[in-house]
């Protein structure tokens, strides 16, 4: 199967599996993009060199894995695909700044390995936490939530149009892709005159499609407004959900639980 | 006495690079009536579908839906009673679910959730893909795709059903399927394809386009039977020649 093929699996996969019901699922889609907002805030707002005290928050994104009951095979996968994305914005730190920091096991890592260690780890938490998101929600749920919570209606439909054109997009890629393989000799090289004209192609087609879809919504009544057959109501349990997690974030934030763990460790040996 | 369901007008689209589809079309279909759109490919059957809910306006001459004129204002009354089943089935599905799918006219038209369940699911049984309900848009068969886009029209109750080459990509079965639930059902129907054999079975008027201008408007059998009107639309009598038309001739 080609690589855009599976992209494409991938993308939908995660629409089939928030249509699930699953008890992360059943929340309010607002407390899940609050709780994940408080999160990837959290994450973010660590110093520039803190590797191990950013390891607890790894606790949310697995726990609401599995309460999602996503398969760790779509996180793997997804968290793969944000690797040349972290690699790109932290690979520069190592040579940039090479003032030793710390040994580790026998090892000398200068402030740079550690800095492009604590960003790849804040890429990673903050990708898992946001493909928990939608994998337990789903795009349409997620943008009606935005809405709910005050963000303009042009940005929710636009967002919900970016993402089901992202199908379109990626499907004509794979078809281009496909009808290019078929009849390319195998073996060789195609041209970049011949790219271009298939990137012209596919956006051409794209758009076109795009357009149909989105005659299809209009002769279904779409006014821009975004309803769901299964609306949800905000329940106490989504509050105390709510306020558990943002607790948590706050004490991982402000105590050093690793090395608040060890110290007592080491405590109990001596 | 109830309006006319469809009223063309002298209808003309040219489309804005100038190419004229369209060039005075004129039209009546009376309530509860099946007609076909017939003809070659480029002849305007899809273009004169689209005016019929208004994803096109008109260049000039006018549409009515039953009697209410097709303006930007009265655009969401049209549609609501305008149907329209799209040429590929995939275009229509964009929701994760079969049942937020068919849900989603409904919940456009501000039913209530009881009514537009009700609805969801007596479009869903009129279609017999009440069982696909949970499944995900993206792993439908083609049939049970095209299935699902037309329980997505029907759950929005239109009185006037538009279909843009319903059959094309169907296996037999899933065809004669939907010949009986086009036979079946009670709304105007108006039927663009090149399936002849189903436009005998389904339709017993037929208006023939070409190069955007009716060539032809009469009864199905008696059009299909002119064979020089067939050749000149490059169309084919459907299989079973014209032994099949003489037999729908027949008074049944």
């Amino acid at each position: 199967m080609s690589r855009l093929a599976t992209t494409l699996q991938d993308l939908r996969a995660l629409d089939a599996l928030a249509a699930r019901s699953t008890p992360l699922a059943r929340r309010d889609a607002r407390a899940k993009l609050l709780v994940t907002l408080c999160f990837v805030v959290t994450v973010l707002s660590f110093d520039r060199y803190r590797v191990a005290a950013l390891l607890p928050l790894a606790l949310f994104p697995t726990v609401l894995a599995a309460q999602a009951e996503l398969p760790a095979r779509t996180l793997w996968r997804t968290l793969w695909l944000a690797c040349p994305f972290a690699l790109m914005v932290g690979i520069a730190n190592p040579l940039l700044d090479r003032a030793p920091m710390l040994v580790l096991a026998g090892v000398e890592l200068s402030a740079g390995w550690v800095s492009f260690a604590s960003i790849a780890l804040r890429i990673a938490l903050s990708v898992s936490a946001a493909v928990v998101l939608i994998g337990s929600t789903g795009m349409p749920a997620l943008c009606a939530a935005l809405a709910a919570l005050g963000l303009p209606r042009v940005f929710t439909v636009q967002l919900l149009f970016l993402h089901r054109y992202l199908f379109v997009l990626v499907g004509e890629a794979q078809r281009l892709s496909t009808a290019l393989d078929l009849r390319a000799l195998s073996g060789r090289r195609v041209g970049l005159a011949l790219h271009v004209s298939l990137l012209g192609q596919l956006l051409l087609r794209a758009f076109e499609r795009a357009r149909r879809v989105h005659q299809a919504m209009l002769a279904r009544g779409f006014d821009a407004e975004l309803r769901l057959a299964d609306p949800q109501r905000w329940q106490q349990g989504d509050s105390l959900f709510m306020a558990g997690w943002c607790a948590y974030f706050v004490v991982v934030r402000y105590v050093d639980l690793p090395q608040a763990i060890g110290s007592f460790v080491t405590g109990l040996v001596q | 006495m109830n309006p006319p369901a469809i009223v063309l007008q002298a209808l003309v689209h040219t489309y804005a690079d100038g190419t004229p589809a369209l060039r005075g079309v004129d039209l009546c279909a009376m309530p509860g009536e099946a007609l076909a759109i017939v003809g070659a490919n480029g002849a305007g059957k899809s273009t004169l579908l689209q005016h019929l809910n208004g994803l096109l306006m008109p260049s000039s001459g006018s549409v009515q839906i039953e009697g209410m004129a097709l303006t930007r204002a009265t655009l969401r009354e049209v549609r609501r009673r305008v149907g329209y089943v799209f040429q590929d089935a995939e275009d229509q599905l964009f929701m994760p679910t079969v049942h937020d799918d068919v849900a989603f006219g409904p919940l456009n038209l501000g039913l209530a959730a009881a009514e537009g369940q009700a609805r969801v699911q007596a479009a869903l049984s009129a279609v017999g893909a009440s069982a696909l309900a949970a499944r995900a848009t993206h792993r439908l068969s083609g049939g049970e795709k095209r299935a699902v886009a037309i329980a997505g029209v029907l759950a929005m109750a239109p009185s006037i059903l538009v279909l843009d080459e319903p059959s094309g990509g169907l296996d037999p079965a899933g065809r004669r399927r939907l010949i009986e639930l086009l036979r079946g059902l009670t709304q105007t129907r108006v039927v663009a394809t090149h399936d002849l054999a189903l436009v005998l079975e389904v339709c017993p008027r037929v208006l023939v386009l070409h190069e955007g201008r009716v060539l032809a408007d009469g009864a199905t059998a008696e059009l299909f039977a002119d064979e020089d009107l067939l050749r000149r639309c490059a169309l084919e009598p459907p299989l079973g020649g014209w032994a099949r038309i003489a037999a729908a001739q027949q008074p049944r």
